[in-house]
């Protein structure tokens, strides 16, 4: 699970460069499009501009194959099992027993993977380009209270130190003779009790440490703190917001205005 | 590599040949390891922070299977058996005692570990007495091991593992965060073990525990094995062992210094210094 969480690497590409804020708003305007479109062709189009962006953050080819990997058994998942749910409209393509596929139900689950490709790949964007600190910056920037951008920066940080600890605890459960993974579901699960309460009792124990850490270096100690990064935006970012609005707003203004079939 | 002066015979409970080990990240931690534990051996591993002392541990024991080169455990294959199965014959304790308490009392926590090996309950409880006893846990033993201090935590985790009476014992780093009271009690209980027949395998930095316990020491650098060799003779290069970014123990560095007037490179404990420096013909 740790791959997820090093998603980001350190890049001076354009799209890193960019304030977290502004790509923020992309990713939600480009969702937001994805969502209204209703034409796999569009949709198509739309994810081929996602796919673009994402060659532009510089990105290795293992790390976008990583994370492309698990967008592309999800559409696969839904193209295959979107008609056998769906079974309206004509004409039947063939049947499997009772199962009736028919040809619009083939076509609406395709659009409709394409559609969660586009959602799940926008995100990967901003992850790929913009560091933990940053997006909890940005997100603070946009109202978030510090204390809460700081306790999700935190929880960011230590995901992955818990993931050894609980590699650690298992380790030390199976060297007192334990087989974790022996027996039936219920004996298993039992047996995870010893893996559970170490867990837990090791967490508080670090948060404990860490809120004496926090305060021994004056956090709350001001109301207004300072930053060593300030997040500010420059005229490239007011121009890539304004193009992340247009891509969504004139669309959609063809679309629910001039009635255009997109 | 200065050769074992007593090579692995068939006495040898642990033995691993040309072990490499190779972590997913595609850091080589083991360059090709080949080690031979008698029983009854008091070892001590050491070496600095990354050199490759607790992979070769985890090796042991199967938590770790080598990517190449073969371990034998009293003389049959490791890579056949499970972590459980190795376990009856070596015990690991972690660094952490925390990472492997979870029961509600000291007497639950060490008993869990012989009850994993299937024996009857009676069997189960005289071994977790023992263990208890043996670690002098017996004032403790109906309280919960999580308020307990770290010395006394420590000291269950290692009872919860001798309590399986394994013939081979790893301890990783085990006087971390002690006192030096509680540290060297510690000790002499793990001597006690050593003088009852147990093989000892103990990982530190505490180049003062390896003079004064260990009877052979290993000294890794870059996951190979640099120098394996009585403590003695370990210490009596600091070239060697400062190129390992270690230290020898501070009475054998002192010694090294009062060499020009007679006094024997290879003192190991204040005893022996005192005993050179008031022997006929010195000072």
């Amino acid at each position: 699970m740790t791959g997820f969480m090093d998603l980001y690497s350190e890049r001076d590409t354009f799209l890193h460069r960019l304030d977290p804020r502004v790509k923020l708003l992309a990713v939600v305007t480009i969702s937001a499009l994805a969502f209204i479109l209703s034409e796999i062709w569009s949709l198509l189009l739309l994810l081929a501009f996602i796919l673009l962006l994402m060659a532009l953050t510089g990105s290795s080819f293992r790390k976008a194959f990583f994370a492309l990997k698990f967008v592309i058994r999800f559409m696969v998942l839904i193209t295959v099992l979107w008609p056998l749910f769906d079974r309206s409209g004509t004409p039947v393509l063939f049947s499997i027993g009772p199962l009736d596929i028919t040809e619009p139900a083939v076509w609406r689950g395709a659009t409709s993977a394409v559609r969660v490709g586009c959602f799940a790949t926008v995100w990967y964007i901003l992850m790929f380009t913009t560091s933990q600190r940053d997006l909890v910056r940005g997100l603070t920037k946009l109202g978030l209270r510090f204390d809460y951008g700081l306790a999700l920066a935190i929880s960011f940080r230590f995901i992955p130190t818990f993931g050894l600890t609980i590699e650690s605890i298992k380790d030390a459960q199976r060297a007192r003779a334990l087989e974790l993974d022996r027996g039936s579901l219920w004996r298993r699960s039992k047996n995870y009790v010893t893996v559970l309460v170490p867990t837990v009792v090791t967490a508080l124990r670090t948060a404990h440490m860490l809120s004496l850490t926090l305060q021994s270096r004056a956090y709350g100690a001001v109301r207004e703190r300072t930053y060593l990064r300030e997040v500010r935006m420059g005229p490239r970012d007011y121009v890539a917001a304004a193009v992340a609005l247009l891509v969504f707003l004139l669309p959609a203004v063809a679309m629910y205005h001039f009635g255009v079939q997109l | 590599m200065i050769p074992h002066p007593v090579p692995g015979g068939p006495e040898s409970v642990l033995r691993l040949r040309n072990v490499k080990f190779t972590y997913e990240s595609g850091i080589e931690a083991l360059g090709g390891v080949n080690l031979s534990v008698d029983k009854g051996e008091y070892l001590a591993i050491v070496g600095g922070n990354g050199s490759g002392k607790t992979t070769l541990a985890k090796h042991m024991n199967g938590l770790l299977r080598p990517s190449s080169g073969d371990i034998l455990v009293l003389g049959a294959p490791a890579s056949s058996r499970t972590v459980a199965e190795l376990a009856r014959v070596v015990g690991y304790v972690f660094q952490n005692p925390d990472h492997q308490l979870f029961c509600g009392t000291v007497q639950e926590e060490v008993a869990f570990g012989p009850s994993n090996l299937g024996l009857g309950p009676t069997e189960v409880q005289a071994r977790a007495d023992h263990a208890i006893d043996i670690m002098g846990l017996s004032h403790v033993k109906g309280r919960s091991p999580l308020s307990l201090s770290l010395g006394l935590r420590r000291r269950v985790s290692i009872a919860s593992v001798i309590a399986m009476r394994p013939q081979v014992l790893v301890l990783d780093e085990p006087t971390t965060g002690l006192d030096a009271g509680e540290a060297s009690d510690l000790m002499s209980i793990v001597r006690l073990l050593n003088e009852e027949g147990s093989t000892i395998v103990l990982i530190t930095h505490e180049m003062k525990l390896v003079a004064e316990h260990a009877n052979r020491v290993v000294v890794m650098a870059g996951g190979r094995i640099v120098l394996d060799a009585d403590a003695r003779g370990a210490f009596s290069d600091p070239g060697l062992l400062r190129s390992s970014k270690l230290l020898p123990p501070p009475v054998t560095l002192l010694a090294h210094k009062l060499a020009p007037i007679g006094v024997s490179k290879d003192v190991l404990t204040p005893e022996e210094l005192v005993f050179e420096l008031t022997r006929g013909g010195v000072g």
